[in-house]
């Protein structure tokens, strides 16, 4: 029996995790990718304190730091949650173990978006990818195109850069979104990126392996280009399953509504990071990290409230 | 040389801004299995082996013993390992 169970090992469940550990609560945080998007997004600049860091490291750190005020860790996907009768919750996870806590907090982020084309899935890691930090530099002396036009497109065609001889970068709309210092050193590698604004991929062309694709307006006289890799950048939705098995409100893209102590609709569940309504569109390792603190001092004020409530509670945290 | 561990002869391609491919080996260091690392972003004959052998050009691709393991997978690799 836990006082809090954290869903999901980003920066916002292990921030959160800290918190919670710091209030001396007892902690179980639960997740099957560890470090969320951090561990695959190479080099993070943008995070106050440390500067350059690998995001996987920085991800092992926040662990090693919460682990040090006694939190506990499960590798594992958590399938199903609810609310017990004397309001406790109840996770499962894929394998059948299930673990009750007094409350919870929801961290699992979001899931990234395909383009959803008849080819893409049969040619998955085939030239088509959606991990450019992973798979790009395999792409050595080769021609790429990255669709997209947010952060992780220009991040990911900085790194390429170092590899892929030509890139086509294309995009939906009319202009890029993403930090402009990131901007800047897109700049840097010159004609070697191309930039195709108003521009959608339409079609995936291969058999064996990604020979072309099709775009939605012609590039040098005709539509279809001859690329070695695409990588797809093109958002995520959010993983919202347990949300929706615990009644908690969602916004009409399916993040999960929360008040200013990153509370859910449903009493003792809290929601941080990526996966939650707040900061809009701004969705970043600091905004977890910070949404995740909150979340879990909530949890920690509901539990002083609320815990005796519960007859699975040996005794109360300190106040 | 390839190095073994109870037996197993484990290989990780990987590239080396993966992050799943840190995720691997963090978990090999943690339950004490030795691999060897063959980074196919510089090592053009290991990229060709690793495509040869799974027909596909993601990483990390783990070669246990000859079985094969796309992506980070914790359960199937301990499953292969014998790690509980």
């Amino acid at each position: 029996m836990y006082d809090l169970i954290i869903v999901g090992n980003g920066a916002a469940g292990l921030a959160g995790a800290l918190y919670a550990g710091r209030y001396r609560m007892k902690v179980l945080v639960i997740g099957a990718e560890f470090g969320g998007y951090n561990s695959i997004a190479g080099i993070i600049e943008n995070y106050p304190g440390a500067p350059e860091i690998d995001g996987f490291d920085l991800m092992m750190q926040m662990k090693g730091q919460a682990a040090k005020v006694g939190v506990e860790f499960k590798d594992g996907s958590v399938v199903s949650a609810k609310k017990l009768e004397d309001g406790c919750f109840e996770v499962t996870l894929e394998k059948g173990d299930t673990f009750t806590g007094h409350t919870l907090l929801l961290g699992q982020g979001t899931k990234r978006r395909k383009l959803g084309l008849p080819n893409e899935d049969n040619l998955s890691q085939k030239g088509v990818h959606y991990c450019i930090t992973c798979d790009g530099p395999l792409y050595k002396d080769k021609v790429i195109a990255v669709a997209g036009g947010g952060d992780a497109s220009v991040k990911g065609i900085n790194l390429a850069g170092q590899y892929a001889s030509k890139i086509y970068f294309i995009i939906r709309g009319d202009r890029i979104k993403a930090e402009p210092i990131n901007q800047d050193q897109m700049k840097k590698l010159g004609d070697k990126v191309e930039v195709l604004f108003g521009t959608n991929v339409t079609e995936i062309i291969g058999d064996k392996s990604l020979e072309k694709i099709k775009l939605s307006k012609p590039i040098n006289g005709s539509d279809e280009l001859v690329v070695d890799g695409l990588f797809i950048e093109v958002g995520a939705d959010p993983n919202n399953s347990l949300a929706k098995q615990l009644g908690c409100g969602l916004n009409a893209h399916g993040y999960i509504t929360v008040g200013e102590m990153m509370e859910t609709t449903t009493p003792g569940v809290y929601a941080a990071g990526d996966i939650a309504d707040m900061f809009g569109h701004f969705k970043q390792s600091i905004t977890a990290a910070a949404t995740g603190s909150v979340a879990a001092t909530g949890a920690y004020e509901y539990f002083k409230l609320t815990g005796d409530a519960c007859t699975r509670h040996p005794g109360k945290i300190a106040s | 040389m390839e190095n073994t561990t109870a037996g197993k002869k484990v290989i990780i391609y990987s590239t080396p801004t993966c992050g799943y491919c840190k995720l691997a080996k963090s978990f090999f260091k943690e339950n004490g299995v030795e691999y060897v690392e063959k980074d196919v972003s510089v090592d053009l004959e290991a990229q060709k082996e690793m495509i040869s052998k799974t027909n596909q050009m993601g990483v990390p691709v783990i070669d246990i013993d000859g079985e094969l393991v796309i992506g980070f997978d914790q359960d199937h690799l301990a499953g292969l390992l014998g790690i509980k």
